[in-house]
């Protein structure tokens, strides 16, 4: 019995100074093992790995369940209007701003984002260094090769392979009418269907443009032979919102423990825990707004 | 989209003559029907001369040779891919990632194929071929070339094989070629590219071109070889 | 059955067609030929005979210059014999059938036409001899039958009718009757007659009386690595 006695004196104590290490920014209400949230985000959070490294650090800190339902921004957002979910994050800011407006949401924090780079030869044959815009800079591609389409002056590799890198580059050739089916077979613009270092490595021996996602061309930069051309200027970046809905709208939604969670990633744990999360030594996103829309 | 709704829209694509999916069937057909064309003359000469001239270091080449049969691809695409590659010796040619240095890859890779299988054919046939071509007054290399004819279906089974190698190779294809679409995306890569996509329609229809291919080919091989095989 | 018997034995030429001085074969430890002073004559058909293993198919085809004795010291006519360098023109002067013949697998015309296509014979001349040896072996209503699909004495036949439109010096045959049954050996047997003439020398190794027995056929015996008459 007294062994028994002192093992369970021992588990408590440990047990104990966890929760007094983890649990002090907690209040005693937020941890009823039922408070559990419905969080709607998009694919790419769940997909990179994301929600795997920080909603099990929040879980723990608050002992607030999180139930993710990954779907596409449109769709989250919709969710949010209609009160099935208690809290989105999201990375479409204009939607954000009209989700707000519309007054879904009760606040928004800017969580993270990721950051995309236009790289080339470091002869920059397109003149794109200096550039304010990233649509700006594949427009000057494509007018360079105007003058002398074949042999091209610039070339543009494209991953062609319906990834986010691939969508956020047809969403900057869209921003300046440029439909990149349309030019396809042009010898200028290649589309490579392969992953971001393949594609990183052809720029390379092609002497060509890409956009590639930072962590990425950081991992590759010294073996491909290009620089960053382009980077932090609009449209490369690619912010994540988060925000709790209203219960102004909705009173049924967990608006506290929502609120929870939006204050939780932006607070320094939850930004060390977004920093926390690499690939090959590269953080997948930064945390905080970024420097320019 | 399960696997029925993807097959059935697999064979709308195929039918529908979906230029995009036939200029991939057409990409893998050029590039792999080149590589053997350029690679079987030497291939054949050499599995040839090594089955009928007597040298030193023979066996050792002949084991050599064998080693290659199971070379794996991406070896060989790595090892073009340098050679190719900007910074590589060859990087001048500006031959990376074109259906040129895929040709080249294939080339390397069926000529083991094609090789081993002119040797062991040659090799394989009966003494007495090369006998009765002598004695019915055929000089020492026009017997073996007598020889060599003999044995056509076995070295064209090496061919066939040879093919159905290069045409569902995917390593070297993918590091010489880039899988650039319209250029040098051919059957292999495509299907690991709409794979990846989640396209299964164009994957489920490229797949079923490459096993059609490989039924046609064993088709006409049997064919070829109970015209000429039969007793 | 057409020839005389002077088809067999055309006059008495007794001038050597090839003439032997010494003929070495040793396999290991084992001599299996060891033949002095032998002589083939024009005009002549020999049976070779002997119990199987005596040597029979090594002495044809050493004399064919397919296998290499240890010693071979000859004349062929006017040419001599070394064992080592077998020429070209040796070659085209002696024909050796295998006993069980390979045949190309093209056509039996283009088996016939093989060896004079080697003697630079142009396709015209030679697609006419093709055809006569064709209507010779009696093999009109299989010619048009893919090689591989004869039976056993059909590819015999054609296999003569390759070795006789070369018109050889010397023709040697290896066990043709054997494994045939009594039609198939009849004709064979009437083919053999017909492809001696006056200036070729047939030698047939065999075992087969109908063969040994026919008038005209002077007999050899191999035994012990000797021949005897």
């Amino acid at each position: 019995m007294r062994v028994v006695s002192k093992i369970l004196n021992a588990t408590f104590a440990c047990c104990f100074s966890t929760l007094v290490v983890l649990g002090h920014a907690q209040s005693p209400e937020a941890k009823k093992p039922d408070a559990e949230i419905r969080l709607a985000t998009t694919t790419s959070t769940e997909a990179s790995g994301l929600l795997g490294v920080i909603l099990p650090l929040f879980e723990r800190d608050s002992g607030i369940r999180v139930r993710v339902i990954s779907v596409g921004t449109g769709q989250a957002l919709k969710l949010g209007e209609r009160g099935d979910v208690d809290i989105v994050l999201v990375h479409s800011r204009p939607d954000e701003d009209r989700f707000m407006a519309a007054g879904f949401g009760s606040v928004r924090f800017d969580v993270m984002y990721n950051d995309f780079i236009i790289v080339g030869p470091q002869s920059d044959p397109a003149k794109l260094r200096g550039l304010p815009s990233a649509s700006g800079a594949l427009k000057a591609i494509a007018g360079a090769n105007l003058l002398s389409p074949n042999p091209p002056i610039a070339k543009f590799i494209s991953r062609g392979d319906d990834s986010g890198t691939h969508k956020k580059e047809l969403a900057l050739w869209s921003d300046v009418g440029i439909v990149p089916k349309d030019i396809k077979f042009k010898p200028w613009y290649i589309e490579a269907g392969q992953g971001m270092g393949e594609v990183l490595a052809m720029a390379g021996n092609l002497q060509a443009y890409t956009l590639s996602d930072r962590g990425t061309f950081n991992a590759y930069k010294n073996r491909v032979g290009l620089d960053a051309i382009v980077s932090e200027v609009p449209g490369l970046f690619n912010p994540y919102g988060i925000m709790p809905v209203n219960p102004a709208k909705h009173p049924h939604t967990k608006h506290e423990a929502a609120l929870k969670l939006a204050n939780w990633v932006v607070s320094p744990a939850g930004r060390a825990a977004i920093l926390s999360l690499k690939v090959d030594g590269q953080s997948l996103f930064t945390p905080g707004a970024p420097p320019v829309k | 989209m399960n696997l029925t709704t993807a097959t059935v829209e697999a064979f709308r694509l195929l039918f529908a003559f979906d230029p995009q999916l036939w200029g991939v069937i057409w990409v893998s057909l050029r590039v792999s029907l080149l590589a053997l064309l350029i690679a079987a003359p030497l291939a054949i000469v050499l599995g040839f001369l090594l089955a009928t001239v007597p040298f030193r270091g023979r066996r050792a080449a002949v084991i050599v040779l064998q080693s290659f049969l199971s070379f794996p691809t991406v070896v060989v695409g790595l090892v073009l891919y340098v050679l190719l590659a900007r910074s590589g010796p060859l990087g001048s040619l500006g031959l990376l990632y074109t259906q040129e240095a895929m040709i080249l890859g294939q080339a390397v890779i069926a000529f083991p194929v094609l090789a081993a299988f002119t040797l062991a054919a040659v090799q394989g046939a009966d003494r007495i071929v090369r006998e009765t071509a002598l004695s019915l007054g055929a000089s020492r290399s026009r017997a073996a070339f007598t020889t060599l004819f003999e044995v056509r279906f076995a070295v064209m089974a090496g061919l066939f094989n040879g093919f159905g190698r290069v045409i569902s190779e995917v390593g070297c294809a993918m590091m010489v070629g880039g899988n650039i679409a319209g250029l040098t995306r051919n059957i292999p890569t495509a299907i690991s590219l709409e794979t990846a996509k989640g396209e299964f329609a164009q994957g489920i229809a490229l797949g079923f071109v490459l096993i059609m291919l490989a039924l046609g080919i064993n088709a006409s091989l049997n064919y070829f070889q109970g015209e000429g095989g039969m007793k | 059955m057409t020839p005389t018997m002077s088809a067999l034995k055309v006059g008495a030429v007794d001038a050597g067609l090839l003439t032997i001085t010494q003929l070495q074969k040793s396999f290991g430890e084992r001599t299996l030929l060891n033949i002095v002073d032998f002589q083939l004559n024009s005009g002549n058909i020999y049976a070779l005979t002997g119990d199987n293993g005596a040597g029979k198919s090594t002495l044809l085809r050493i004399l064919a210059g397919l296998e290499p004795a240890d010693v071979l010291r000859g004349n062929f006519e006017s040419q001599s014999m070394n064992g080592a360098d077998y020429t070209q023109a040796l070659r085209r002067e002696i024909v050796y059938v295998h006993q069980h013949p390979y045949l190309f697998n093209t056509s039996i015309a283009a088996n016939i036409e093989y060896g004079l296509k080697m003697r630079g014979m142009d396709s015209q001349t030679r697609q006419s001899l093709a055809q006569e040896a064709i209507r010779w072996a009696g093999l009109r209503h299989v010619a048009d039958v893919a090689p591989k699909r004869l039976s056993g004495g059909e590819k015999q036949k054609v296999a003569l009718a390759r070795a006789k439109v070369l018109n050889p010096r010397l023709l040697l045959v290896d066990e043709p009757t054997a494994n045939l049954d009594r039609a198939a050996r009849q004709q064979i047997v009437a083919l053999l007659r017909q492809t001696a003439s006056s200036n070729n020398c047939v030698v047939v190794a065999c075992h087969d009386r109908e063969i040994i027995d026919l008038p005209g056929v002077a007999r050899l015996h191999l035994e012990a690595g000797k021949i005897s008459v």
